[in-house]
């Protein structure tokens, strides 16, 4: 019924629109506008409110927020800063969405002239666009090649000249002195990107797009445009270039793809990397196993600070070690950090549950395994555990030393072990990136954990928290299960099959050419001569 | 390069990997260019295509003597051409090598997520305890449809689904929310013809209410990320939420009359 209604309305707005266009000839932006405004209503006012201020009934459950339209603030453009966008820009950001923000791209759900529509409609909610004035695209150079040189002087711009390094921090990942304080134009806290995470970047993580955003800047946020430091005749173009190839050489070349399976590495003859700084992890490769808030159980949490660790692990056949990575400006509780951090909490507080804590909150990891080995594919719910089937986790925060061991049967059920603990761990927090490593013998005498079998799938969840985020208890960062996997080694039995098999097929060839020689002869085309001399 | 083409082994195996090229990257990028979502198949799958088409490529040429002469004579001359010894030699010692790589690449120790199996609809149970009271799901209807204005219950379904499932499912309804990547199962798309589109909206409800927790065995409810509703919402707010994803993703619900098995396997 509803959707009779609904289609009705769109025919009728279409029939109007379509007649108007007969009798004047052509479509003008007011016939568009009706499309235009049917399609906003129905896909974007949830979040970007009906009138365009920003306030649809999404908006409370993210940030950054939904844009504030009638500012006419757009952070992803080709225009000078402080300029308005093109149409095609505005397009183009409808069409690919915002990577890193709720912001969706509408490409594959969108016609053409729907999205052409959205565009022109999205103008309206403020004054400043106008017909007369159409704004113009800045003239981008082509890129530069990059090579260790212009990488070495882009990292020195990056630091020392351009002051990049005062919100993202020497290593990019967003821990600059700044950084605790940044608002947006709203006055809502905003980090300094994680220059690590190019497939979060709001405009894209290629070097052109980096260089097209340090030319544009970001309206709306802190993030500034280096047009004037160019003008000023500070920097030269092609030093913006450098800096644009160092920021994209910061993260991985493509961007790290969904990995079920952490390869437990076997470490046969050399030692186990015996710290977390150790050389020896440098060659092991890492998983990336992306992150979510926990918003299953109340009171849910929608801005978690980190979206994703980076998971390594080996063994040597007697002990595990596992290193988690991941970025996050401070070490939790930190005095700087306490505004943003009531800030978020104001900003973010659920409807549901106590409010979260006031009080110093430390930066936490939970690593989940099931508390024995799953016989077929039952295991323990995957967000720690239920009755039926518990977890055993590994629990590290950033304001104790050493890690517990314990076990749960529930979300808010975790029991930690007093004494016996076999668990190890070492943690190091440098250039706004935690860096944890447990280590643990793989079979133990203890009844309350998991024995750790080699050659099977093990399943495995992850658990953050940043505690000057807002973060503790359910409010927090979540995965699903994702599996450890402790290599073998490779057993001899193993080149039998295949040695069988060139021998077959070896001599399964000398029969066939012999024969096919033997008959060749007997006919008397060829004199003599053996398949293989 | 004709002299080639016109040669029944040449022509075979340019056929060979015509049907290859479309077999392993047609199937996947050409179906998108109209529009219409496709996927690669797997290799297994792609072995028994070629197998087939070679089948059909040898009852081709072996259908006519003279073609079947003609099409073994350079494998024969291979065999017993003195001329050809270096690539004869080479040839049997190159082949054995490759199969014994082929059955080692076999064989080898492999690092895999074991297969969960999961039914996508499994049969839902007689009744639901919902919030203390029974419901008999073989009979429940969307009491909205029948009272107040379906414009109104549209947006109070509007304004649950973006308070509560745009994280996961969507704006869009594609089940590609912020957060879709980082949970396995993936939630659903409800744009996508194989979910609500196919099932009632007692079932729907049912699905809502209970969530992945929720689930019998066969659905793998340790692995679903989908939340239990039942402990953030009302029945009002479930059924208003559901009449906003038939209409916002264009589909009608499934009726009693026409219901048959909803049991499928991923
Ligand atoms: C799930 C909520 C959500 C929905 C639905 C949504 N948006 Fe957005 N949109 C956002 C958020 C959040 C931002 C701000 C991101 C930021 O500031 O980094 C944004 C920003 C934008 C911007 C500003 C881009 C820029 O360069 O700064 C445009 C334009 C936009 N949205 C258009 C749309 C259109 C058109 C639709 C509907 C087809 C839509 N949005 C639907 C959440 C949403
Ligand atoms: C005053 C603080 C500040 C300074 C100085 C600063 N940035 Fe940023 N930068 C930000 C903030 C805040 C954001 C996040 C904007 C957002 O999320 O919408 C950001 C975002 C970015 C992004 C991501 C763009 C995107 O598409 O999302 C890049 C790349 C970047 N900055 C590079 C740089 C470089 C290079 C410099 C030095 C020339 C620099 N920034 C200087 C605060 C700053
Ligand atoms: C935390 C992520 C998450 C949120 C939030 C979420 N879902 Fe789900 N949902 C899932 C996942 C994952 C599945 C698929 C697994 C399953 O069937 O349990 C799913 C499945 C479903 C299904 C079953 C569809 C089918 O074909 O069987 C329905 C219906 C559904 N969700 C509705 C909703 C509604 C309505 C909301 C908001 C009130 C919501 N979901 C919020 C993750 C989520």
């Amino acid at each position: 019924m509803m959707a009779v209604m609904t289609r009705w309305w769109a025919v009728a707005v279409w029939f109007a629109a379509a007649s108007a266009a007969l009798a004047s000839g052509s479509l003008s932006a007011q016939d568009g506008d009706a499309l235009g405004q049917v399609t906003y209503e129905r896909w974007c006012a949830g979040c970007h409110g009906l009138d365009g201020t920003g306030d649809g009934p999404g908006a409370g459950y993210m940030l950054p927020r939904p844009r504030d339209f009638t500012q006419a603030l757009y952070q992803i453009r080709t225009t000078a800063s402080g300029d308005l966008p093109t149409d095609d820009d505005i397009l183009a950001i409808i069409d690919r969405g915002m990577p890193g923000t709720t912001m969706p791209g509408w490409e594959a759900l969108l016609s053409n002239d729907e999205r052409e529509a959205l565009v022109q409609y999205l103008k309206t909610f403020s004054r400043f666009f106008s017909a007369d004035e159409i704004p113009q695209p800045l003239e981008f150079s082509r890129a530069t090649r990059s090579n260790a040189d212009v990488l070495a002087e882009g990292e020195r711009l990056f630091r020392e000249v351009a002051d990049c390094a005062a919100c993202h921090g020497d290593g990019g990942r967003g821990d600059g002195e700044s950084s605790p304080a940044l608002v947006d134009d709203g006055d809502f806290p905003i980090p300094a990107a994680d220059l690590t995470e190019n497939w979060l970047f709001n405009g894209g993580g290629e070097a052109e797009d980096i260089y097209r955003r340090l030319l544009t800047g970001l309206d709306g946020t802190p993030m500034p445009s280096l047009a004037d430091v160019i003008t000023a005749g500070v920097i030269t173009d092609e030093q913006l270039w450098a800096i644009a190839h160092y920021v994209r050489s910061l993260s991985p070349d493509n961007p790290p793809g969904i990995t079920e399976v952490v390869r437990g590495v076997l470490f046969e003859d050399a030692p186990l990397p015996s710290s977390v700084d150790d050389e020896a992890w440098d060659e092991i490769e890492g998983a990336y196993l992306p992150l979510a808030g926990q918003i299953i159980v109340m009171p849910r949490w929608f801005h978690p600070r980190v979206d994703g660790v980076w998971v390594q692990a080996a063994h040597d056949g007697e002990t595990v070690a596992v290193r988690v990575s991941w970025s996050d400006p401070n070490n939790s509780p930190d005095p700087e950090w306490a505004d943003w951090k009531s800030q978020v909490i104001a900003l973010m507080q659920p409807k549901e549950g106590d409010p979260p804590d006031e009080g110093p909150t430390p930066d936490q990891l939970v690593v989940q395994f099931p508390m024995q080995m799953p016989e077929g594919m039952e295991r323990p719910f995957f967000l720690r555990g239920d009755n039926r089937r518990p977890v055993y986790i590994w629990q590290w925060q950033s304001d104790r030393d050493g890690a517990l061991e314990g076990e749960a049967r529930g979300i808010g059920t975790e029991a930690f072990l007093s004494g016996g603990q076999d668990l190890t761990v070492d943690a190091s927090h440098a250039d706004g990136q935690w860096q944890v490593m447990f280590t643990r013998p793989l079979v133990t005498e203890d009844e309350n954990d998991l024995d750790f079998v080699i050659g099977e799938a093990i399943p495995m969840a992850l658990f953050a928290w940043d505690g000057d985020n807002g973060e503790s208890g359910t409010r927090g960062a979540v995965s699903s299960w994702y599996f450890l996997f402790l290599e073998e080694a490779t057993p001899a039995t193993v080149f039998v099959a295949p040695a069988l098999a060139m021998i077959l097929t070896a001599a399964l060839g000398f029969l066939v050419v012999g024969r096919a020689q033997k008959r060749e002869r007997q006919s008397g085309k060829i004199k003599s001569e053996t398949p293989n001399s | 390069m004709g002299k080639y083409l016109k040669h029944p082994l040449g022509q075979a195996g340019v056929v060979l990997f015509l049907a290859y090229l479309l077999f392993d990257f047609g199937i996947a990028y050409i179906p998108p260019l109209f529009g219409i979502a496709s996927a690669p198949i797997p290799n297994s799958v792609l072995l028994q295509y070629l197998i087939t088409v070679s089948v059909g490529i040898l009852i081709w040429v072996s259908d006519n003597e003279a073609r079947w002469a003609e099409f073994k004579e350079p494998m024969h001359r291979v065999m017993v051409d003195p001329d050809l010894k270096t690539a004869r030699n080479s040839l049997m010692v190159l082949i054995p090598i490759l199969v014994a790589l082929m059955t080692f690449s076999q064989v080898r120790p492999t690092v895999a997520a074991p297969t969960t199996l999961r039914s996508i609809h499994p049969a839902p149970p007689g009744r639901i305890d919902f919030q203390g009271t029974t419901l008999e799901l073989g009979s429940l209807q969307n009491p909205l449809r029948s009272r107040g204005s379906m414009e109104e219950h549209y947006e109070e379904g509007k304004r649950v689904y973006y308070e509560n499932c745009i994280a996961c499912h969507g704006d869009g309804l594609d089940g590609q929310g912020h957060y879709a990547h980082a949970f396995s199962p993936v939630p659903v798309s409800f744009q996508d013809i194989g979910t609500i589109a196919q099932l009632t909206e007692s079932y729907v409800f049912w699905r809502v209410a209970k969530g992945g927790p929720g689930l019998p065995n066969e659905g793998a409810p340790w692995n679903s990320a989908m939340p239990a509703w039942e402990d953030f919402l009302t029945q009002d707010e479930i059924w208003s939420v559901i009449i906003f994803l038939y209409e916002q993703a264009g589909h009608e619900p499934r009726t009693f009359e026409e219901e048959g098995g909803e049991g499928e396997v991923e």
